[in-house]
Order: C-alpha cells, then sequence, then structure tokens
C-alpha cells in the first residue's frame, strides 16, 4: 500500500513537472511568432521570468514531495504519536481529561469542500427463474437486464447522468455481403439477435444548477410520472418482477423505464419540517408510432404466409423530429418528511397521435407515496391514464391509410398467402390501477453469524407482500376498417388483479436474493395475454400461478 | 390588462416569488457546511472553538478498528480535523470532520460529540452522490442525537432508514461511530476503549 502511494505522488509530480514545462514551452513558443522583433527580448524575458518562478514552485513541490515520500517511509513507530496527553486544565474546574498534544497542523484532506471526484460508472444487472403455471411458459431462467450508468460531477454546479440498458439483450449480428451471382449482382444482408430484447439510452441528461431551488436539466430525462418510474432500479426493490401498472399491462401512459427527450426544472425546497421536491418538463411525449411485425408461417392445411402487420401503439416520443406538433408536459412533486413519509402528486399532458391522425390527447395523473411505521414500510402507487377520443383516432387511421388489410389472392398465389395489415393495439379509454407494497426489513442477530450474513456488517431478510389491481376500461380489441371506413370496433373492459407474497434477502443493500409466488388472473373466460405484455396465456386461461427466483445486484 | 401592465405584473410576481423562497435550500450533491462553519452546526451555543488535526496513525487506526467491532469504517483521512468547542470556558465537547463512502462518493460530515461520549448533533458537510441527499435533513440526522458506542447506528436496527438513500444511511452510521471511538481513542470523551 505505501509502495503504491509512493508511487502515486512521484507519478503526481512528474506528471506535474511534464505538464507545467510543456505549458511553459507552449506559451513561450506560442508568442514567439506574433512578437515583433523589437519586443522579442523583452517577451522572452518575461517568458524566462515565468518559467523561473515555475520551475521555483515546482522544486518546492517536488521538495513537498519527497519530505511526504521520506514520512511514509519511516517506520511506523517513528510516526507522530496518538497517544493523548493531558490538557492543562480541564472543562469548568473538572478533572483534567486526558488530550492529545496539538499536533502540527496540516492542511485538509483534499476531499473537504470537493464535490467533483469525477466521473462514476455503476449500474444495476437482475436475472430470475420462473416456473409457470402457464401451458405455453416453460420453466426458465430469464436474464432480465443489465443497465450500465454514468454520472459526473462535470464542474462545480454542472453534472450529468447516463443510463445505458441492455434488456433481454445478448447479441446483435449483421452480415451482409455483395457479389456478382447467377450473371448479376447479390446483395445479401441478415440480421440476428437475441429475442425479445432491447437495447435503449433510458436516461442521457445534463443538470445545471442555478440554484439548489432551481436546477435546469436536459436531455433524455425520466418522466416523473409515479415513485416507480423514478426508482425502477431492480436492485432497489423485492421482488423479481416489476409491477403491473408500471411494467406488465402498463396503466402508465409508456411502461417503466418511461424516459423522454425534453428538458425543464427539477428543486428541493424546505417546507416546514419536511422537503418539497418537484420535477418539471417539456418534452416531445409519447406518441403512437409504428411497430412493423413481420411474420412468416407455413401451415399444411392451409397456404403458407408471409403477413405484415404494422401496429400503431403508444411509444416513448422520438429523439429524432417530433412526429406531432405538441409538445407534452410531465411534472412531480412530492412532500418527503424524511425519513417517515413521502407523498407524490404526478401528471402528464400531451398529444398523443401523429400529425398526420386528428390531434387527440393524452393526460394522465398519479399519486404515491411511502410510509414507515416501526420497521414496516408501506409504499403505493395510483396511476390513472386517459386516451381521448379514440374511436376518432380509429376513423382518422382509416381515412389515411385506406385499406387495412391487403392481400394476394389464392387465385393468383396458390401457395403462398401474402397480406399486409394495419392495426392499432395497446389502446384504452381509460387505464387505471394501483400497487401497494408492505416489506418488513429484519436483521436478527443470528443471521449475521449464519453463512448467510457472516461478515456483513447489516444483512436483513425482508419478508415481503404486494397487492396489485388494474382496470383497463374501453380497451380497444378489434378494429377492421375498409375504404377509408371503419366497419367494426370492438372495444371491452377488462381487469387484472396480482398479489405476489415473497422473501428477500440482502446481504448489503445493493444486492437483493428473491424468493416470490405469485397469482394472477383475470375476467372469467378471457385470456391474460390479451392485457399483459408478459404472460402468453392461451385463449380462455385467465389464471397465472409462478414461483420465481432471482438475484438483483446494483454496483 | 394590457401587455404593458401584464408584464409588469409578471415582472413583479417574479421578482416576489424569486424574493421569498430561501437562499439556502436544498439539492442532491453540494456543500453545505465550510469547515469554519462546521462546529457551530453541531454546537451553536459554543463561544469559542480551537481547531487542530490529528494525524491518522497506523496505531491510532488499529485503535480505532479495534474499538468499532464489527463496523468497519474506510479510516482513509490523512488527519482528522478536530474541533474542541468552549462556551465561555466550559468545555461544550468535540466536532470530529469524517468521511465515509456513500455508493460511489465520500460523504463528508461533521459529529458532535459531548465529554461523556455522546452525540450532540451531525451535520453534512458535503454530499456528492446524485441520489440519496435525504440524509442530510435534520429529521433524519436527529435520530443519532443521545447516541454512544453502544448503538449499531444502523438501518433497520436503532436507525429508521430512508428508502432509496440506504447506502447514505449505513455510511453516516458508519461515521458516526468512527467519530465516536476516535475520540474515545484519544481518550477526550468518557468510557474506556473496549
Amino acid at each position: 500500500m505505501r509502495i503504491g502511494r509512493i508511487n502515486t505522488l512521484t507519478f503526481a509530480g512528474l506528471l506535474g513537472l511534464t505538464l507545467t514545462v510543456a505549458e511553459a514551452g507552449n506559451a513561450s513558443s506560442s508568442n514567439a511568432p506574433t512578437t515583433a522583433v523589437a519586443q522579442s527580448s523583452a517577451t522572452t524575458g518575461t517568458a524566462s521570468d515565468t518559467m523561473r518562478q515555475e520551475l521555483d514552485q515546482l522544486k518546492r513541490q517536488m521538495q513537498a514531495i519527497q519530505d511526504r515520500i521520506q514520512e511514509l517511509e519511516k517506520p511506523p513507530a517513528e510516526k507522530p504519536a496518538a497517544e493523548p496527553a493531558r490538557p492543562a486544565t480541564g472543562p469548568g474546574g473538572t478533572t483534567p481529561r486526558p488530550e492529545q498534544p496539538p499536533a502540527v497542523p496540516t492542511a485538509p484532506s483534499p476531499a473537504y469542500g470537493n464535490i467533483l471526484p469525477g466521473v462514476r460508472l455503476g449500474g444495476y444487472g437482475s436475472f430470475r427463474f420462473e416456473g409457470s403455471s402457464l401451458k405455453d411458459v416453460n420453466d426458465t431462467f430469464t436474464y432480465r437486464r443489465l443497465v450500465l450508468s454514468v454520472d459526473a460531477n462535470i464542474a462545480e454546479r454542472l453534472r450529468s447522468g447516463i443510463e445505458i440498458e441492455l434488456e433481454r439483450f445478448t447479441q446483435l449480428e449483421l452480415a451482409r455481403t455483395t457479389s456478382p451471382s447467377n450473371g448479376g449482382l447479390g446483395v445479401e444482408q441478415g440480421i440476428g439477435g437475441s429475442d425479445d430484447s432491447e437495447l435503449s439510452v433510458e436516461q442521457a441528461w445534463l443538470e445545471y444548477e442555478l440554484e439548489p431551488w432551481l436546477r435546469f436539466q436536459g436531455g433524455m430525462v425520466l418522466v416523473p410520472m409515479g415513485r416507480f418510474n423514478l426508482h425502477h432500479d431492480d436492485n432497489l426493490w423485492d421482488l423479481p418482477r416489476r409491477s403491473l401498472i408500471d411494467t406488465g399491462i402498463p396503466v402508465l401512459p409508456i411502461k417503466a423505464a418511461w424516459s423522454e427527450v425534453g428538458m425543464g426544472f427539477v428543486g428541493d425546497i424546505p417546507a416546514g419540517p419536511g422537503t418539497l421536491s418537484y420535477h418539471l418538463y417539456a418534452m416531445n411525449g409519447a406518441t403512437l408510432d409504428t411497430e412493423l411485425e413481420t411474420i412468416f408461417q407455413t401451415r399444411t392445411d392451409d397456404r403458407n404466409v408471409i403477413e405484415m402487420e404494422a401496429k400503431l401503439q403508444p411509444v416513448r416520443g422520438t429523439a429524432n423530429i417530433d412526429l406531432k406538433n405538441g409538445k407534452a408536459f410531465a411534472g412531480r412533486v412530492a412532500y418527503n418528511l424524511v425519513p417517515d413519509y413521502e407523498l407524490g402528486l404526478s401528471g402528464y399532458y400531451g398529444r398523443y397521435t401523429p400529425q398526420f391522425l386528428s390531434s387527440q390527447l393524452l393526460w394522465a395523473f398519479g399519486v404515491d407515496g411511502k410510509a414507515t411505521f416501526g420497521a414496516l414500510e408501506v409504499q403505493a402507487e395510483y396511476i390513472y391514464t386517459h386516451f381521448s377520443n379514440i374511436s376518432k383516432v380509429a376513423n382518422s387511421l382509416a381515412q389515411v391509410a385506406f385499406t387495412q388489410a391487403a392481400a394476394i389472392p389464392a387465385t393468383a398465389s396458390p401457395d403462398l398467402e401474402v397480406e399486409l395489415r394495419f392495426e392499432l393495439a395497446q389502446l384504452a379509454t381509460v387505464k387505471n390501477g394501483y400497487w401497494l407494497n408492505l416489506r418488513y426489513p429484519v436483521s436478527p442477530d443470528w443471521l449475521r453469524n449464519s453463512i448467510l450474513g457472516r461478515r456483513f456488517a447489516n444483512p436483513q431478510l425482508i419478508p415481503v407482500v404486494r397487492w396489485e389491481q388494474a382496470w383497463l376500461n374501453g380497451l380497444l380489441s378489434n378494429l377492421s376498417f375498409e375504404n377509408g371506413v371503419v366497419t367494426e370496433l370492438e372495444r371491452q373492459n377488462r381487469f387484472v388483479d396480482r398479489i405476489t407474497v415473497g422473501l428477500a434477502y440482502r446481504p448489503v443493500p445493493l444486492v437483493v436474493f428473491q424468493l416470490a409466488y405469485e397469482y394472477t388472473w383475470t375476467n372469467h373466460g378471457k385470456s391474460l395475454a390479451d392485457v399483459t405484455n408478459f404472460l402468453p396465456a392461451q385463449p380462455g386461461e385467465n389464471t397465472a400461478s409462478a414461483v420465481l427466483v432471482g438475484v438483483a445486484f446494483g454496483f | 390588462m394590457g401587455m404593458w401592465s401584464r408584464r409588469r405584473f409578471l415582472n413583479v410576481l417574479m421578482v416576489v416569488g424569486t424574493s421569498l423562497i430561501p437562499r439556502s435550500l436544498w439539492a442532491q450533491a453540494g456543500s453545505f457546511l465550510t469547515l469554519d462553519e462546521a462546529p457551530h452546526a453541531v454546537f451553536p451555543e459554543g463561544t469559542s472553538v480551537e481547531q487542530r488535526h490529528v494525524p491518522s496513525t497506523p496505531q491510532l487506526r488499529e485503535a480505532i478498528m479495534g474499538d468499532l467491532g464489527s463496523t468497519k469504517p474506510s479510516l482513509w483521512e490523512p488527519d482528522y480535523v478536530l474541533f474542541t468547542v468552549h462556551r465561555d470556558g466550559n468545555l461544550l465537547g468535540y466536532a470530529v470532520v469524517v468521511e465515509e463512502i456513500g455508493k460511489h462518493r465520500p460523504i463528508t460530515f461533521v459529529v458532535g460529540v459531548r465529554p461523556d461520549g455522546v452525540v450532540q448533533d451531525v451535520a453534512l458537510m458535503v454530499y456528492r452522490e446524485p441520489y440519496g441527499g435525504e440524509v442530510r435533513a435534520p429529521r433524519f440526522l436527529a435520530q443519532y442525537r443521545g447516541k454512544n458506542l453502544t448503538a449499531s447506528l444502523l438501518p433497520f436496527r436503532d436507525i429508521r432508514n430512508i428508502t432509496g438513500a440506504t447506502l447514505s444511511a449505513e455510511a453516516i452510521g458508519r461515521g458516526v461511530r468512527k467519530a465516536l471511538a476516535l475520540l474515545r481513542t484519544l481518550s477526550l470523551t468518557g468510557g474506556k476503549p473496549s
């Protein structure tokens, strides 16, 4: 350790010498071409003086470094003694207390007062094993996500945060060849990658602190809707699956982690015994955008099929030119009575249709909070989302697309069916729901002495229960149009409930081992697949139970 | 209301609104106390302060670690800034500046300790993490008042945790215990090193 420190100091000294000499050289050389001959001697003299002063300063710095090295090389017994000595007088005439003699004053640690220890790399990851009752779900290991984050204190009042997410992402391969073939020129391109995966920039923002209560933030920022979206790191939660309303249904306009390109202000203001914190942003905002699905299917009793389906569904706004002429606004205000209570109110308002469809509004609000009662921690979130005039959007789409589906008739293509199709998906007039999470962390002595908790300062066992309900009213389930006119528009009201009980073990706050059982159900006779994005249930399969074993870690 | 009067109204509103907001407000990262202000933050009634630096020698670190048991603080300070605080000639206690790692970055804070080895108060000087700055809240730091080295000062045991700031809460506890052990090792406060 000592050698390493000496090397560091020596290196720092040499680096300083090199940089300073280089700067001096640069300064004199940059002066030379622009200085008149008559002034050259004076300039040279000034540069020499500057160099001499810097060299003197360097000598002093080197001497200080040498002194420090010699001090570090001394055997421990020769270092300044820490043994206390008695002061001349005690407080208030009491018996004098033993006290150390005043040490030679040294400079305070460089860290004092300095908030710029540079750039930090962090992140979190999570995976789980799942055994499900659903017929089409095999017992499986799932690599949920790996998120790499960087936060940088760029300057005293300038900070930046970046999060890159790899969700179920393992690989992306691109192969392309261009070569003559069969008397012409052939181009082959193949794209391969892990299924149902995502590579995403989740956050990339700059913060400029104008005042502590007024901090500008711009870039890719988290939309401040509800507490989960703002605190979505997997290792912060004790259960190995995210909540329904934030991810699995979702009721949140866009599933967590929902981020948008925009700018706004955040701040914290003392208010009474607590703190009022706020986020307020303008952003491109959620919009209906196209997801293109290509399906190849061979069939024994019908024509083989190639189907291309363009699904218009709400997604986070583009990072390119906005698809709509209207910005969205989102904000959250929270009153925090540390460490016991927090109550947050959030809202979102913006157009959700692209410019080529009729202008319609999406608005949402949320209430969330946490409370502590002894060791019991309660967190909850409620979200209400309204997509206005879905039928008008459907009519508008019909008018623009004119034809919903086009297929090559069997007479022209007896072996292969080719179909193009437009769909509207994941739209409901009202989506609302909540989750309630109760956890009870305990850190018993036997745990610290057990094989699980040995050598950890504060390992915890956490029984946890989460109860969730979500309602989808006016859920668009079927849309047909032809020749620019809607011919069929089916909607339904659905609910999804889920109860999860679990036990988590945290050897340290950043790492959690999770065991959970969850039971999910929806309307009788309906499929869970229609209303969730993670349960591939068969038609009529309206319940699902699962055992989950997960691990999440942060660093 | 014409254009000019509306603008004037907005200007007045902005000036009034800005003037109503106090200057010393919250932020996550930031410097909140200077070294000179630190002892007064934990002993506001003190009338005289004496500052000195206690070099962190290997013997001192070993003695502190021995006194702390299972708590493992960073002990990276090259020296400890130690203030002795008096009021009208009477010793009120000591204020020690310590640092502990939160998640990635050090948290600098001052721990005020009475002569009997009991925490008088704790105040944050510098917080560098982007999240978890709630540990600066007086309601949270008040939990350390009256505690001594017999307390674990750990979340979920004798300290109420802040959800999302557990690492910072643990760091404050480690630092407070380090300060208590330092003063006891130096025999400045009551009790004998165990």
